[in-house]
């Protein structure tokens, strides 16, 4: 049972500090994902995203050179990104809505916010596994749904004048 | 397509972390008890390191001074690690002077370097405390919220403002 569903598993940590990045990947080993390089900022993140492919990254938000934010937009955006719907969990001691709105603008699948615990984690994966999120592509935006709760089909109406008015499934 | 368009991509359209059958798997993992008994002995055995790594930073702290950069810098490493090492009361404290310096930093004010020594002392303080005293930690940071609030209302101009 150790670690089964996650024999395959690429993941990718991307954290500056040293003790979080050997905690992060010590949690996610008591899961079974084994396969699981790290990166200490965006910029190496990026060289590695190229070298190896991953399935799913965590990353911090508050990085040198290259923050989290500017990470997760390159992913979804650049041309160069090798996998621009790669789940994204962003970790983060910053709780403060316009760092949350941010980062969801940038991307980001999930958000964990620190202190760090394992229940919290593996609830960020779980949804992910079991609730895969729709993708949007707009003329200024790329990535996961932001309308979580939003059925496939939902024609309207629209709760907020910035809504989508005539989103299509694809 | 205009800024209001927008076309979206269902899930099976795109590749998936998992295959069907290994998340079917996988979600049993995540949930099975031996995983989280695996998990707690990691946060476990993880804190004497992180606390060790929350110490370094607090003497970091200390010796920004009045380098505020350098301290607003500092105490938000410490207000991300220290809940995880399982030191509350220093990470509640450190929230309260992350707060206060984000606060301030918005409205274009220098914190001011009392209330920010004050803070960073109560920090030091709870951080090399023997024991984690989580209701000391609450009360202390109830008490420099308290002033925080003061201060940010005067920096602001609001009513009860110094001239």
């Amino acid at each position: 049972m150790s670690g089964a569903g996650f024999e395959n598993l690429k993941t990718l940590i991307v954290e500056d500090n040293a003790h979080m990045r050997s905690l992060l990947r010590a949690l996610l080993n008591s899961a079974g994902i084994k396969d699981i390089a790290d990166a200490p900022n965006g910029v190496a993140a990026i060289h590695m995203l190229r070298e190896r492919k991953s399935d799913l990254v965590l990353t911090d938000m508050a990085m040198q050179p290259m923050d989290g934010i500017e990470f997760t937009r390159h992913v979804r955006t650049s041309d160069a990104s090798p996998n621009p719907f790669v789940p994204i969990i962003m970790i983060t001691g910053h709780t403060e809505k316009h760092r949350v709105e941010a980062a969801r603008d940038a991307g980001v699948t999930e958000l964990l916010a620190k202190p760090i615990t394992a229940a919290n984690l593996f609830s960020r994966i779980a949804e992910i596994v079991e609730r895969p999120r729709a993708f949007v592509r707009s003329d200024n935006y790329f990535g996961p749904d932001r309308r979580r709760h939003q059925p496939e089909d939902y024609a309207g109406p629209w709760r907020r004048s910035g809504d989508f008015q005539d989103a299509s499934v694809q | 397509m205009t800024e209001k368009s927008a076309r979206i991509i269902p899930p099976g359209s795109y590749p998936q972390m998992l295959s069907r059958a290994d998340a079917a798997r996988a979600m049993r993992t995540l949930r099975a008890p031996e995983t989280a008994a695996r998990a707690a002995l990691v946060m476990e055995n993880s804190r004497p390191a992180l606390r060790a790594a929350v110490l370094a930073l607090v003497a970091r702290m200390e010796q920004a001074g009045a380098d505020m950069a350098r301290v607003h810098e500092t105490v938000r490493e410490i207000r991300g690690m220290a809940e995880t090492a399982g030191l509350a009361s220093t990470g509640r404290i450190a929230e309260v002077l992350c707060r206060y310096m984000d606060d301030m930093a918005r409205i274009g004010h220098p914190p001011d370097q009392t209330i920010t020594a004050l803070h960073v002392s109560a920090i030091a303080r709870a951080a090399r405390a023997e024991k984690d005293d989580a209701r000391m930690g609450e009360r202390v940071a109830a008490e420099l919220a308290a002033l925080v609030s003061r201060k940010l209302t005067e920096a602001r101009g609001g009513p009860g403002a110094q001239p």
